[in-house]
């Protein structure tokens, strides 16, 4: 089979050490009562506390840092507009958006759930601090339902969720438009009315986290004004 | 993907052709093209299918082999998919301009068949941890003319269907080793249950509606879309908006729905071939490549 060349070179047969890690170990009781603790009910509405700032790279055109609470930080940056390199582009007449996601060291400092989600609402910021011209602040939102009959979605999971999750749906909005702009979902599978229901759950969830992130754009031009 | 350039007037008539449920080669907003099924075309492969879908034609060849199973997972098998866009299909497949679209679809095959449930991987494990069955997948896009991601994953359905995979038996020394024994009989051999294996199902919106089975013309119509999994009972196991453009949530429910019922209905027609042909036998007449 050939080779995937957009991913980071490394040996084919590297696995993650957890898995070792788990096998040498002695299961203890108390850890499992531990996760089923956490596990306990959980608000299906609660979004995690976001910290969002724009313009934080000197060097960058444009850039921002999101963190969610629980440990997933995602660092953007946004440079140009630049001439596109390949001959194609031009005959099309339009720009081209050229996304590059890394996981270390860069882009994804720290995955604690929902990374793609946070990816998002981080690119659209530093676009905006960039002063690329857009028609609204894409705002991404990631849920997951757990296993088990009629489980509920939940909105924003931690990794710990993520990982037991049947199934896992993210998606984008542009909030002032009212337009979802990416959805991207999967795993087990479920009627139409569930994944419609999670989609409102998610839309109601982006349109609460889009004030938190036009703040950080509005502090961050008050900042350059004030440094300039 | 490989596109057709439309003059605005076409486009107009497309759009509001679509608005009055009538497409322009005659048909209904969620009405398929007819379509061609046809399995055990490549002889020298476990399984094949190839299916022909208006001007779309996919060939997918199923190869079993034995291999290691995966760290995470030592008591199942797995599936390994490639989609090769053949240059015949269309000028932009050139040398290597079909590397994307055909990592694109094989990610998306990958996503589809993610779910523990839609294959019993279980089935294809000889001997956990050091030995199972490795299904390799490969997907040739012959001709391209419009709504590839359906008549893929009708084909690879259809491939996986018509798979045999012989029979093996594990028989164990006075010492502990192991050893694989394949049954003489080249009939014998296990088949997979492909029931729970979904369809895709892509909806392109054209102004305030949305077409299921768009040809290359209405795709350069439409500037958003929606990709479903479906399977044969009416799940949803997978969702993905694909194009340019952005969707409204009441349009997104809508398709949802659409693609629910035209799914189970598109699932219905494949296995009602499937089980035709598989009760003809070695009697089929078989049309292959030149008819």
């Amino acid at each position: 089979m050939p080779l995937d060349h957009r991913r980071v070179p490394g040996p084919e047969e590297s696995q993650p050490p957890e898995l070792w890690a788990a096998a040498g170990e002695v299961p203890v009781k108390g850890r499992e009562e531990e996760d089923d603790g956490a596990a306990a009910p959980r608000d299906p509405c609660a979004l995690r506390p976001l910290f969002a700032r724009a313009g934080l790279l000197s060097q960058a055109e444009g850039s921002a840092y999101v963190e969610l609470g629980g440990g997933t930080k995602v660092l953007c940056a946004a440079w140009g507009p630049r001439e596109a390199a390949e001959p194609g582009a031009a005959l099309s007449g339009t720009g081209r958006l050229f996304c590059e996601f890394r996981r270390a060291p860069a882009l994804v400092l720290q995955d604690g759930g929902s990374a793609l989600a946070a990816a998002i609402s981080a690119a659209a910021l530093a676009l905006a601090d960039a002063g690329v011209e857009m028609y609204d602040l894409a705002v991404g939102c990631a849920l997951c339902r757990c296993p088990g009959p009629a489980a509920a979605w939940l909105l924003q999971p931690g990794e710990p969720e993520e990982r037991r999750a049947e199934a896992r749906l993210t998606l984008a909005l542009l909030p002032a438009l009212n337009q979802v702009s990416a959805v991207l979902g999967g795993g087990q599978g479920s009627p139409p009315e569930s994944w419609a229901q999670a989609l409102r759950l998610g839309l109601d969830g982006c349109h609460r986290l889009y004030p938190v992130l036009r703040q950080s754009l509005l502090r961050a031009s008050r900042r350059r004004d004030a440094a300039a | 993907m490989a596109s057709v350039v439309l003059s605005e007037p076409e486009k107009i008539y497309i759009l509001h052709g679509v608005q009055e449920d009538l497409r322009v080669d005659g048909r209904g907003c969620e009405d398929y093209r007819c379509a061609e099924v046809e399995t055990d075309v490549v002889s020298n492969t476990s399984g094949s299918a190839r299916v022909k879908l208006g001007h779309t034609d996919i060939l997918v060849g199923v190869k079993a082999e034995m291999g290691t199973p995966k760290l995470e997972k030592p008591d199942e098998g797995y599936l390994e998919f490639f989609v090769d866009c053949s240059a015949n299909a269309t000028l932009e497949f050139e040398a290597r301009g079909g590397e994307e679209l055909g990592s694109e679809l094989g990610n998306t095959l990958y996503r589809v068949f993610s779910s523990d449930k839609s294959i019993d991987l279980k089935s294809l494990c000889i001997n956990p941890r050091e030995n199972c069955w490795i299904l390799y997948v490969d997907v040739l896009l012959l001709e391209c003319g419009g709504n590839l991601f359906d008549a893929i994953s009708l084909a690879v359905k259809a491939a996986l269907f018509n798979t045999r995979i012989p029979k093996v038996r594990v028989l164990e020394d006075e010492e502990g080793s192991k050893e694989i024994e394949m049954s003489d009989d080249p009939y014998d051999c296990i088949r997979l249950n492909v029931e729970d294996v979904p369809c895709i199902v892509t909806l392109n919106k054209i102004g305030y509606r949305h077409v299921v089975d768009a040809t290359l013309e209405e795709e350069a119509c439409s500037l958003a879309g929606l990709l479903v999994s479906v399977t044969s009972k009416g799940a949803l196991t997978s969702v993905r908006k694909v194009g340019k453009g952005s969707l409204d949530p009441e349009s997104i429910f809508e398709m949802m729905e659409t693609g629910k019922r035209v799914g189970k209905a598109l699932h219905a027609a494949l296995q009602k071939i499937l089980d035709e042909e598989e009760s003809l036998g070695s009697s089929r007449q078989k049309v292959g490549f030149l008819g």
